[in-house]
């Protein structure tokens, strides 16, 4: 019998609180925005995925369009951005149990497998097809500075507010900038004039704005 | 009509930004437009909402799956990285448990020396430190104060820090004595040095070459047993736990100059003791897929019975065994929250 299994030794102990609780609820990550909410009960979030990975899902709700925004704007095109994005969430819940705390936010660790991710797809392509334009610097870079981590917080924020708007705006914003339709088209899908489309995309847009203008302060 | 204008205008904008394979920076003075067509630019990143949904349910396959590999593969060491819910959160398959006098000025050491964060600690009556654990890099340390009943049990321990001659001066700082400065010529080819702390502890704090921190990378804390007659060690390691000799550096003799062992997620080192570097006989916790599996295996290798398997009642299924070498293994398989 040693101190390790005598349950007055190790009992209590166990018993305890391993990590000082932190009073937070994960309501910001829920309701999706603002998206700094949820950094309180981040450590939480991460704590509750190490002893159950299906809860795994918190983590991706708070940190998609951050991870997402990063990878878009390192890359070229959207079908690297969605590669990329997926192998870091990959990553991160096969290496959970190896993630801990040293000070260092899970976003940070988030962005570190992007940025490896996004070299490793560099050479890859390279190899395949020897690119003629060299990617911009940055590309290459391990590290994110604080100005692109202010970038990715504003861009990952917009991305949220983008399904915060009505219903008809949210779709225009989609068929426009992400299936790349025409107005033309977007009209007839809608059965609406182009006038009256491109009249939603302003709306949507300075709505937007004005979001990310009050959010900013 | 003004608005209308303003919408034809932005569109004109969002049009051509959509064709060019650039961003492009619009001209226009018109501070309006402008402040609109930005929003618009970083609007061409938005990710699909298919990929974003896609993306998840593709997780939670994996997150359930994952699950089931691990039982599947339990005690056969092949479990990966992802399917540890066998283990307490904030530990890994194999950390180190250090018995020492003066166990709160030991982890005032550890914090000072190695920026270590202490994250549990739970006083016994009489003001000694009944169990502790402080986080080291992205490993761990669990640490008690010895008595007559347990007594003091230093170790020797392999840190992998970013900067090994800050380290390695903190420690001096701290009481150490030293072994050897970090130096490149170590044999490992790692910038290497080595202490001895105020409490007996060794402490091999290196940085390997060209090595960047990150997710994939290596861990903080390993375990450094000096064994007489090592090379018997790995063999048990292997029939006990499902151990991985991951690099063994060996005399034509057979003698273990350096072997690298991998229990489920993490490592620990052997050599054969030697100089100054003799056994200290320590205590290990380890957590596996499987305690009643291992506690047979380790038996049938040779190991001694400290205690059987039992559910203890801080939620781990838990037992005991000591090997040849006088070391204690604490088998633990958790039992918490999946």
């Amino acid at each position: 019998m040693t101190f390790f299994l005598a349950d007055s030794y190790i009992v209590r102990a166990k018993m305890a609180t391993r990590r000082p609780a932190r009073k937070a609820s994960a309501k910001g990550v829920e309701e999706g925005v603002p998206l700094g909410t949820g950094q309180i009960a981040e450590p939480r979030l991460v704590q509750a995925a190490q002893s159950d990975p299906a809860k795994f899902d918190a983590l991706y709700e708070l940190h998609f369009e951050r991870v997402y925004a990063f990878a878009a704007s390192r890359v070229r095109d959207r079908a690297t951005a969605e590669d990329v994005t997926s192998e870091v969430f990959h990553k991160a819940l096969a290496n959970l149990p190896t993630y801990e705390w040293r000070g260092v936010p899970f976003l940070a660790w988030l962005l570190r497998i992007a940025a490896n991710a996004i070299v490793d797809h560099a050479k890859r392509a390279a190899r395949e097809l020897p690119a003629p334009d060299d990617p911009p610097e940055q590309a290459n870079d391990p590290n994110v500075q604080a100005s692109e981590m202010r970038a990715i917080e504003h861009r990952a924020l917009l991305f949220r507010l983008v399904g915060q708007l009505p219903a008809i705006q949210k779709q225009v914003v989609l068929e426009r900038f992400v299936e790349q339709r025409s107005i033309k088209e977007i009209a007839q899908r809608l059965g609406k004039t182009e006038g009256a489309v491109k009249q939603l995309q302003l709306r949507a847009v300075q709505n937007l704005r004005a979001q990310m203008e009050g959010s900013n302060g | 009509m003004a608005n209308r204008s303003l919408a034809l205008q932005l569109d004109e904008v969002v049009q051509a930004m959509l064709v060019s394979l650039q961003p492009r920076r619009e001209k226009t003075p018109d501070r309006e437009l402008a402040s609109l067509a930005r929003v618009a630019q970083e609007l061409r990143d938005l990710p699909r909402e298919e990929f974003r949904t896609a993306l998840k349910s593709d997780l939670q396959r994996r997150a359930s799956t994952s699950e089931s590999t691990a039982a599947a593969k339990a005690g056969t060491g092949e479990e990966q990285v992802g399917t540890v819910h066998y283990m307490r959160p904030g530990l890994t398959s194999i950390t180190p448990y250090i018995i020492v006098r003066g166990a709160s000025q030991f982890i005032e050491f550890l914090k000072t020396a190695f920026e270590a964060t202490e994250r549990m600690r739970v006083p016994a009556p009489d003001g000694s430190i009944m169990h502790a654990e402080v986080a080291i890099g992205n490993g761990a340390i669990e640490v008690s104060d010895g008595s007559d009943a347990y007594p003091a049990a230093p170790q020797a321990i392999h840190l992998y820090v970013d900067d090994p001659d800050a380290t390695y001066a903190r420690t001096l700082q701290g009481g150490s004595t030293s072994f050897y400065a970090p130096t490149d010529d170590h044999p490992s080819g790692d910038r290497w040095g080595a202490v001895k702390d105020p409490f007996g502890n060794h402490w091999y704090i290196a940085k390997p070459r060209g090595w960047t921190p990150g997710p994939e990378g290596l861990r903080s804390v390993q375990p450094y047993l000096h064994l007489r007659e090592a090379h018997k060690m790995i063999p048990f390691l292997v029939a006990a736990f499902g151990a991985e000799a991951m690099g063994v550096h060996a005399s034509p003799q057979g003698v273990v100059h350096h072997a690298t062992i991998r229990i489920g997620n993490a490592t620990l080192e052997i050599d054969e003791a030697h100089r100054e570097f003799q056994p200290m006989p320590c205590h290990l916790h380890v957590y596996v897929p499987d305690t009643d599996a291992v506690y047979e295996q380790a038996l049938r290798a040779g190991a001694t019975s400290i205690e059987p398997p039992r559910n203890a009642p801080y939620g781990d299924r838990a037992a005991g065994v000591k090997d040849a070498w006088g070391n204690s293994w604490f088998i633990a398989t958790y039992l918490g929250n999946k």
